[in-house]
């Protein structure tokens, strides 16, 4: 099998162009698997690991920007200011794993399962793509995941990065799966509160075909914070059932199917709790912040 | 009398074995190369039934490399018979033939159908997958109850049958006990399917010198000696004598590796037939196919009680998963937990009954406690069930129904003669150790507070049987070999010793720990002692490792083979310093003349006198050589109480392990940090059996969970906080009074973990949980004693 070993990102998409057969490989922790499995025999590889371009992240334009070849422990260790990119990228694999695994290799692959997702869509992040011929286009994270394993990403076109601009306000990321760690979610979920736009934002992972936004819990969450005053002093109580119909309509809004790893059932209420669970944080983690009813 | 050396016995001396592994110098099977060796690769069966319409290997022939491709057919001429099973349990056993490939009919996902040479492994891979195998599905059997109702689809249409025995075992009057108890406690439990995941997967390379006509064959197998017996003889149809089994380094087994394999079978054929060395080295992809699997049971325990809980008799009805053939010493598995269905509690009556049964599954045989850990689990889970009805507490319903506690062989209503046992005593250490009384008040406290995540604490107070194993017992059980083990050692003219041992490790640390023996018994420093093993060549009487046999066997054979070294140096000795033997003093090393001290000879002044042989007393050979072969008259015992503390989100169902105690006896120790790493290891293994692991078919019989990605083995994060400790009792059995600790982890432990989750969840009215308990099994038992749908 053939390697295309580009030094440059120019290289990259000039061979990309020239060779859309050649499949785009970086941290390889998901094409080896499926190649492992024999799900995916390319004619050839487009090794993206040696692309500095991709390799870094940081802020432009007041919003944070994350290259496409950055791995999950950058992410866990240079990020801690995105608590809940950073929990998640935390939740990838092993140590091992997570050294070589890319959040680009995380939106290309799509997975319902990917960890990272989840957060980008919470924050809600815009995707970059790249071409030789068409230059660069920015494309929102919905428009971007299709569904399972399908993207909008055109055949001469990589993904370059995910930009977004920093929230105000405390997130989280939660699991549930069979081991502690190295376990593909049976549910995920992430909570963002942005405390500038008074919005809650949640995004449910392994739920449905793609990861899937909340909708009409976050407007409920974001009407009840507001009116009892939570916005604005960090003490305001939040009823508890305000957090728990805030869970049921988070449950409500997954769309979850049943396979080895659980039923649909199951899903539903295990992202109900997490969404109850992950305002109930948000709420304490403010500053200043109480205990809000769980 | 100075002594030459501290005793080493009972210290943590550094494991021998380690630097090599850790340095990554270790020669494992798929190491090894040997000039013109060809790589082979097997096409295997995607269907779990079907019929094999036609095999074309001519497709495979064209790929660049390939220099041979067989179907089933093309060999089925090789073959002296099928791969035996050594432990044919009742003499109406149905024992269908398997052959290392299949010809007509395939039975499981993954049973071979062909298989490729090629030069190189890509190409060997890329030829298999140009072979062009034609099936024509036929019914698939996989729920094993459905498959012992008359009118099932049948795993092997002419055996008429999916049942392939039935054993039983009847101790005392049972009807008579269960029909006058006032309490009988019926309990079903289903002991899921496991895959031993091995960290080396199998893999060997096959030689063949054909001007003398003998067979080397290097594979990773804890069972050389058998191997070779079984291949030569049975297989292949060759004299023993021109075959040479080793065993180089092997990455761990858990039994996994107790196996006589078609690939092996191929290998060694191939190699004969194309004249060139043949390697094979198994990927994790088939490996969780071909490799066999293990425990998955239906068991039905009844527990017969007065009203206070003191338990009379025990009633056990199995149903045990043989899949799709017989392997090695499958069919003996259930019966290697018969008799523990009683745990280390009294009565006086017991019946078993087991029903292997076939599927379309992968054989199962072995692993890591193979039927005990199930026993285990049954009674220990029925115990707590009985502590429930009675309303008793579990510690206190344990310590009123334990054997007495002796020294000495107490008789056990499952027919066992156990060799010592002080059950209270790892009890009231384990209790301790895990902070018993905090937990339980931490417990009420949460319980008070109605908090989302609960604690439970769940006891299981263990015995097993391990040290295989007596012969004649063996022999009435119909298993087809002896159960002695042997050592030869030879002392070195410098003083520097070599033990040939039968035993076979594949990461134990058998060398360490024999070297600790030797050293006491013979005066040398632990590091002028070699061992070694896993080469039928050099070590040619063995019977291999399992069953936590390889010290209170292998080890005892070495003992007494030293004491045959001593035994020859004191003649040579007393030759030399012109005294009786009586008048002899022998200390590790050393003989002096009683009264005057300073006259001495040591062992290896005694050694190199043998070599010279200059002056030898007459009758006496040159050498200082001694051999042993051991058959011991009884198993031995370990027992032990582990508890287990788990915190259970009641919201989420997640299981978390807070805090592990294991308190066990295991008789003598040898060395302290081998025996603990050999509990560590085997308690996680058992917690990953309880909270997660479990092999998952579809209904149409293909293995779902076929990757380490859904087969889920525990990783270093899933490791508790384990307490470990040890009280020592030692077995009656044998002259070091060891009793082995290589399967207590994994018998003890996955009861501990499930009854502390339904302790957990106790207040609630869960008294009902299926294995493993992963979160989604524990919401719905919530949800179930709720009186919900979930």
């Amino acid at each position: 099998m053939e390697v295309l070993r580009p030094a440059t990102l120019a290289e990259a998409l000039e061979a990309r162009s020239a060779r859309p057969e050649a499949f785009p490989i970086a941290g390889g922790t998901d094409v080896m698997v499926a190649v492992n499995f024999d799900r995916l025999r390319p004619e050839a590889f487009l090794d993206l690991s040696r692309l500095d371009e991709l390799r870094g992240w940081h802020e432009e334009d007041g919003e944070v920007v994350l290259g496409a070849g950055l791995t999950f422990a950058r992410i866990e260790r240079e990020l801690a200011s995105l608590p809940a990119l950073a929990q998640a990228a935390r939740s990838v694999g092993s140590p091992q794993i997570r050294a070589r695994g890319t959040i680009g290799g995380n939106l290309a692959t799509a997975s319902p399962a990917g960890d990272a997702l989840p957060a980008l869509a919470a924050y809600e992040a815009d995707v970059v793509l790249g071409s030789a011929a068409r230059g660069e286009r920015r494309v929102s994270l919905r428009e971007f995941l299709l569904g399972p394993k399908r993207t909008s990403l055109e055949p001469d076109e990589l993904v370059l990065a995910v930009r977004f601009r920093s929230p105000h306000g405390p997130g989280s990321f939660s699991k549930v799966g069979t081991r502690n760690a190295m376990v593909i979610a049976v549910a995920s979920l992430c909570l963002q509160l942005d405390e500038d736009a008074r919005a809650v934002r949640v995004a449910m992972g392994s739920v449905g075909p793609t990861v899937l936004r909340a909708t009409e819990a976050e407007a409920f969450a974001a009407r009840a914070l507001a009116e009892a005053g939570a916005f604005d002093a960090a003490a305001a109580p939040v009823p508890a059932a305000t957090l728990r119909e805030f869970g049921q309509l988070a449950g409500a809004a997954a769309r979850p199917i049943d396979d080895v790893r659980g039923t649909a059932a199951y899903r539903r209420h295990a992202v109900e709790v997490l969404a109850r669970r992950a305002l109930s944080w948000a709420l304490e983690g403010r500053p200043a912040g109480r205990r809000a009813a769980g | 009398m100075a002594q030459t050396a501290e005793r080493v016995v009972g210290t943590e001396v550094r494991r021998k074995e380690d630097p090599e592994l850790i340095t990554g110098q270790a020669r494992y099977s798929d190491d090894l190369a040997a000039p013109g060796m060809l790589w082979m690769k097997l096409v295997l069966s995607p269907f779990a039934h079907a019929r094999i319409t036609s095999v074309d290997v001519s497709p495979a022939l064209q790929v660049p490399g390939v220099v041979a491709a067989f179907g089933g057919r093309d060999l089925a001429g090789e073959w002296a018979g099928p791969l035996p099973t050594a432990w044919p349990v009742t003499d109406d056993l149905k024992n269908p033939p398997m052959y290392p490939l299949a010809t007509d009919e395939v039975r499981f996902q993954g049973e071979g159908v062909a298989v490729v040479l090629a030069e190189s492994r890509a190409a060997a891979e890329d030829g298999a997958e140009a072979v062009v195998a034609e099936y024509d599905p036929l019914p698939v059997v996989l729920d094993m109850e459905e498959a012992l109702k008359d009118g099932a689809d049948l795993v092997h249409a002419d055996l008429g049958t999916n049942a392939s025995y039935t054993w039983t075992l009847t101790n005392g009057d049972v009807d008579a006990v269960f029909a006058t108890a006032p309490v009988v406690v019926k309990e079903r439990y289903v002991v899921q399917r496991q895959i031993p995941a091995a960290m080396e997967p199998r893999a060997l390379l096959a030689e063949y010198a054909p001007a003398m006509g003998e067979y080397t064959l290097t594979t990773s197998t804890q069972i050389p000696h058998i191997v070779r017996v079984v291949l030569a003889a049975f297989v292949l149809g060759i004299p023993e004598s021109k075959l040479r089994v080793r065993a180089p380094n092997v990455g761990g087994g858990f039994g996994s590796k107790i196996r006589v394999s078609p690939e092996e079978s191929l290998a060694l054929v191939l190699a004969r037939r194309t004249g060139r060395p043949v390697k094979w080295t198994g990927d994790r992809s088939s490996d969780v196919l071909t490799t066999h699997h293990a425990r998955d049971q239906i068991q039905e325990i009844e527990l017969a009680a007065d009203e206070d809980g003191r338990i009379r008799g025990y009633r056990t009805r199995l149903i045990a998963n043989m899949g799709a053939y017989l392997l090695l010493v499958g069919p003996g598995v259930p019966l290697l937990g018969a008799f523990l269905f009683c745990g280390p509690y009294g009565g006086e009556a017991y019946h078993f009954e087991c029903t292997g049964v076939f599927t379309n599954t992968t054989p199962t045989d072995a692993y890591r406690g193979a039927g005990r850990p199930e026993a285990t689990y049954a009674i220990e889970r029925a115990i707590d069930a009985l502590a429930r009805r009675v309303g008793r507490d579990p510690v206190e319903i344990r310590r009123m129904n334990f054997l007495p506690e002796s020294d000495g062989p107490i008789p056990s209503p499952g027919g066992l003669t156990v060799d010592s046992g002080h059950y209270n005593g790892t009890l009231d250490k384990a209790l301790e150790l895990v902070g018993y009384e905090e937990l339980r008040a931490e417990q009420r406290a949460r319980r008070e507070r109605g908090d989302a995540k609960q604690i439970g604490i769940g006891f299981s107070t263990y015995i097993e049987m391990c040290g295989l194993a007596p012969s004649r017992v063996l022999g009435s059980l119909k298993y087809a070999a002896g159960g002695w083990d042997a050592a030869r050692i030879r002392v070195l003219p410098t003083g520097k010793v070599t033990a040939f041992v039968g035993v076979s490790p594949h990461g134990q640390g058998h060398a360490t720990t024999f070297s600790q023996i030797l050293s006491d018994d013979l005066g040398i420093p632990v590091d002028d002692i070699e061992v070694v093993h896993g080469d039928t060549a050099l070590a040619p009487l063995g019977m291999d490792t399992y069953g936590s046999r390889s010290l209170s066997v292998g080890g005892v054979a070495v003992h007494r083979a030293a004491d045959r070294i001593v035994e020859k140096a004191r003649k040579i000795a007393a030759h030399e310093l012109e005294v009786s033997e009586d008048d002899l003093e022998y200390v590790r090393g050393r003989f002096s003349v009683k009264g005057a001290p300073d006259r001495a000879r040591t062992i290896p002044e005694v050694a190199f006198s043998a070599w010279t042989a200059h002056n030898l007393p007459e009758g006496v050979e040159p050498e200082l050589d001694a051999s042993a072969v051991y058959d011991p008259e009884n198993f031995v015992y370990p027992y032990g109480a582990h508890i287990c503390a788990v915190e259970v989100d009641t919201e989420t169902g997640q299981v978390d392990v807070l805090r592990y105690a294991a308190v066990d006896d295991v008789g003598t120790i040898i060395n302290p940090q081998i025996v603990d790493g050999q509990v560590a290891g085997g308690v996680i293994q058992g917690i990953a059996e309880a909270l997660f692991e479990e092999a998952v078919y579809d209904e149409n019989g293909d293995l779902l969970t076929s990757s380490l990605t859904n087969y889920e083995v525990p990783a270093a994060s899933d490791v508790p906080s384990i307490r470990i400790d040890k009280t020592v009792t030692p077995s009656t059995t044998n002259e070091l009074g060891v009793k082995g600790v290589g399967e207590t982890g994994t018998i003890a432990s996955p009861p501990a973990v499930i009854n502390a989750v339904v302790d957990a969840l106790s207040h609630l009215g869960v008294t009902e949980m299926a294995r493993p308990a992963t979160p989604e099994r524990v919401w719905r038992a919530i949800q179930q004693a709720k009186g919900g749908a979930a």
